[in-house]
């Protein structure tokens, strides 16, 4: 089980090190009773995109199924992730 | 009718609401130091004071949430624990302030020993504000507040020079002692545009049940009760430009500053100078200890608000007790309550950027306020006073230092 | 984005809880996330309390944890029936095991007159 603060502020990478930025919000979907995953909120300036500085839409999602692993400091995703 | 009526109501009661102690000291000894030279100022933080206000009020009437709501949820926890503590000790050092201004208005009236007197006054608010709705506590200090409209007769009566009253609107620099002078600049901003001012005002929104269709009523009661409360600020400037200036006496205390009514008014113009200040500081005092409770309140989710009563709100009403009890303390320990003024005032200019910032974001966001949010003059405006914010809580400190607080 | 489509962050954490009866009872102070990589994760339950705060603030947040009491209350996600500006609740703040600071101090807050209504 992990929190959603532990998954914030960690680094998005790809598989073959390229860093996409940092996660600052998951996306879900509320289905009846139900709040599913469904995606990674990455953005560069994690903490302007939080405040909506520029608009909230603007940063890129990542879909869940993209990801590969959880680690350390740090979420991998495959490299194809943001096409 | 009603409106109107209503609206006139609320309107005389933000007059008398209008000035507290930082207010008070700062206006006062900026007419006793550099006479008329900084009357510019006073409009400048009256607008500012209007536009946040307005803001808050809107945010409290479309979303239903007060500030500090706001600000956890927006710009996320630690920034908003960070804001938590600053206002906590900024608002305990005004709240004490006020008490002790409260406690030496009580002293000129009765003659009473002082320390006597800040007890008497901290239960005395204590049992008021138990026993006494939301509504009728505004009201009820903003009406006896209007007393310090003596300030504006005795400005008229002490006959300054008016076209030197007029140039001092022009901002402009002074040459002799420009260091003292940009204190006082950051010291009557700081004053109109306290923290807790705008704090109090959205929580009050909610406790007064406001809904959007409330908006033009409150954004008239604002605009025109601010603007015609910042009259008074003025009248304190005059007055310790032509009674204290040219006497060569620094306004040190606030009987001082009563007997500036004095002079041009007699005794019956000093008994409602002196009442005026009770209820303008007890009113301050009241909406300090409340913007306490909020804050720490919202920022927990806990119940709040006077309209939920003691019973509805129970760690809410602990907390302004206990407010008011830390306050008592500090003002016990004999600090001067004009000094603690001062710097109650030059920290709440610090804490300003991280009270102003959240408000801005939250009046833009669609989230919270539909088709109600931000237009282009509220949002200009709002930019301008953010920008002017940031460089007065910059240099608020350096400023207090090198002026040794103002005794330069 | 449609509809029922929400950043969780944005939307749920840090927001008013308010149960059945629109008492206040806490804030979402974090979220219990279930599944990793390869599933399809689900938020399994509300974490409401001071305990909670060190994780997200450093030792800043573990201080204030500590004097706001430390208490950690989880609430399950079936409990949540809305998500508007706040997230409402389907039962009472006192069966979910929250606002106990306050159920704590009425007694005594009740002994003095003039406490409600």
């Amino acid at each position: 089980m992990r929190t959603l603060s532990s998954l914030q502020k960690r680094k998005v990478e790809t598989e073959s090190g390229r860093l996409l930025g940092r996660c600052h919000d998951l996306r879900g979907e509320l289905t009846g009773s139900n709040l599913c995953v469904t995606g990674l909120c990455v953005g560069k300036n994690a903490w302007f995109q939080h405040l909506g500085v520029r608009s909230h839409d603007q940063h890129t999602v990542v879909p869940w199924e993209a990801v590969v692993r959880i680690e350390g400091k740090r979420i991998v995703v495959r490299d194809d992730a943001t096409n | 009718m009603n409106k109107i009526f209503g609206l006139a109501l609320g309107i005389l009661a933000a007059i008398g609401g209008f000035v507290d102690i930082g207010d008070l000291v700062f206006n006062t000894a900026a007419g006793a130091t550099f006479g008329y030279q900084l009357m510019w100022v006073i409009p400048i933080g009256v607008v500012g004071i209007i536009v946040y206000s307005e803001m808050c009020g809107r945010v409290a009437a479309v979303s239903g949430k007060a500030v500090f709501d706001a600000v956890r949820e927006r710009v996320g926890f630690k920034a908003a624990l960070g804001a938590l503590v600053s206002s906590e000790v900024v608002n305990l050092m005004t709240l004490a302030a006020e008490l002790g201004g409260v406690a030496i208005t009580l002293q000129l009236l009765s003659g009473l020993p002082y320390r006597w007197l800040i007890l008497f006054a901290v239960v005395g608010f204590a049992v008021i504000i138990w026993v006494t709705s939301f509504n009728w506590l505004e009201r009820g200090f903003g009406y006896g507040g209007l007393c310090m409209l003596v300030f504006a007769v005795a400005a008229v009566k002490l006959g300054p020079d008016w076209t030197k009253v007029g140039k001092g609107f022009i901002p402009h620099i002074t040459q002799n002692n420009p260091t003292l002078y940009a204190y006082f600049v950051i010291g009557l901003l700081g004053a109109a545009m306290t923290p807790y001012e705008v704090y109090f005002y959205s929580s009050g929104g909610v406790e007064e049940g406001w809904k959007p269709k409330d908006i033009g009523l409150n954004r008239a009661n604002a605009i025109v009760g601010y603007l015609l409360g910042g009259t008074l600020s003025l009248a304190l400037m005059i007055v310790g430009a032509t009674v204290f200036l040219g006497h060569g006496i620094a306004p040190q205390h606030l009987g001082t500053i009563a007997l500036g009514v004095g002079d041009p008014l007699g005794k019956i113009g000093l008994l409602l100078a002196i009442v005026g200040i009770l209820f303008a500081v007890g009113g301050a005092s009241i909406d300090t200890v409340f913007s306490g409770a909020y804050n720490l309140a919202q920022f927990c989710g806990w119940e709040w608000g006077r309209y939920r009563h003691p019973k509805g709100a129970p760690r809410f009403a602990v907390t302004w007790l206990v407010l008011l009890v830390l306050a008592m303390g500090i003002v016990m320990t004999g600090v001067d309550a004009v000094v603690l003024t001062e710097y109650a005032v030059i920290f709440s200019v610090v804490a300003l950027p991280l009270t102003y910032v959240p408000i801005l974001l939250v009046a833009n966001d669609k989230a919270y306020m539909g088709r109600y949010g931000n237009g282009r003059l509220a949002n200009g405006l709002g930019l301008v006073y953010l920008v002017l914010i940031m460089v007065v809580a910059l240099t608020a400190i350096p400023l207090m230092v090198l002026t040794n607080a103002g005794q330069n | 984005m449609s509809r029922s489509e929400l950043d969780i962050g944005l939307k749920v954490l840090d927001h008013q809880l308010l149960d059945k009866n629109g008492r206040r009872c806490g804030n979402v102070d974090d979220l219990a996330i279930e599944g990793g990589p390869g599933e399809v994760p689900r938020v399994i339950a509300l974490l409401v309390g001071p305990g909670y705060w060190g994780q997200r603030a450093g030792w800043i947040g573990r201080l204030a944890g500590w004097i706001g009491g430390g208490s950690k209350v989880r609430v399950e996600w079936s409990e949540v029936t809305k998500i508007d500006s706040a997230v409402h609740l389907r039962n009472d703040a006192t069966k979910l095991g929250l606002g106990r600071g306050d159920d704590r101090l009425r007694p005594y807050v009740e002994k003095i007159p003039g406490a409600g209504r």
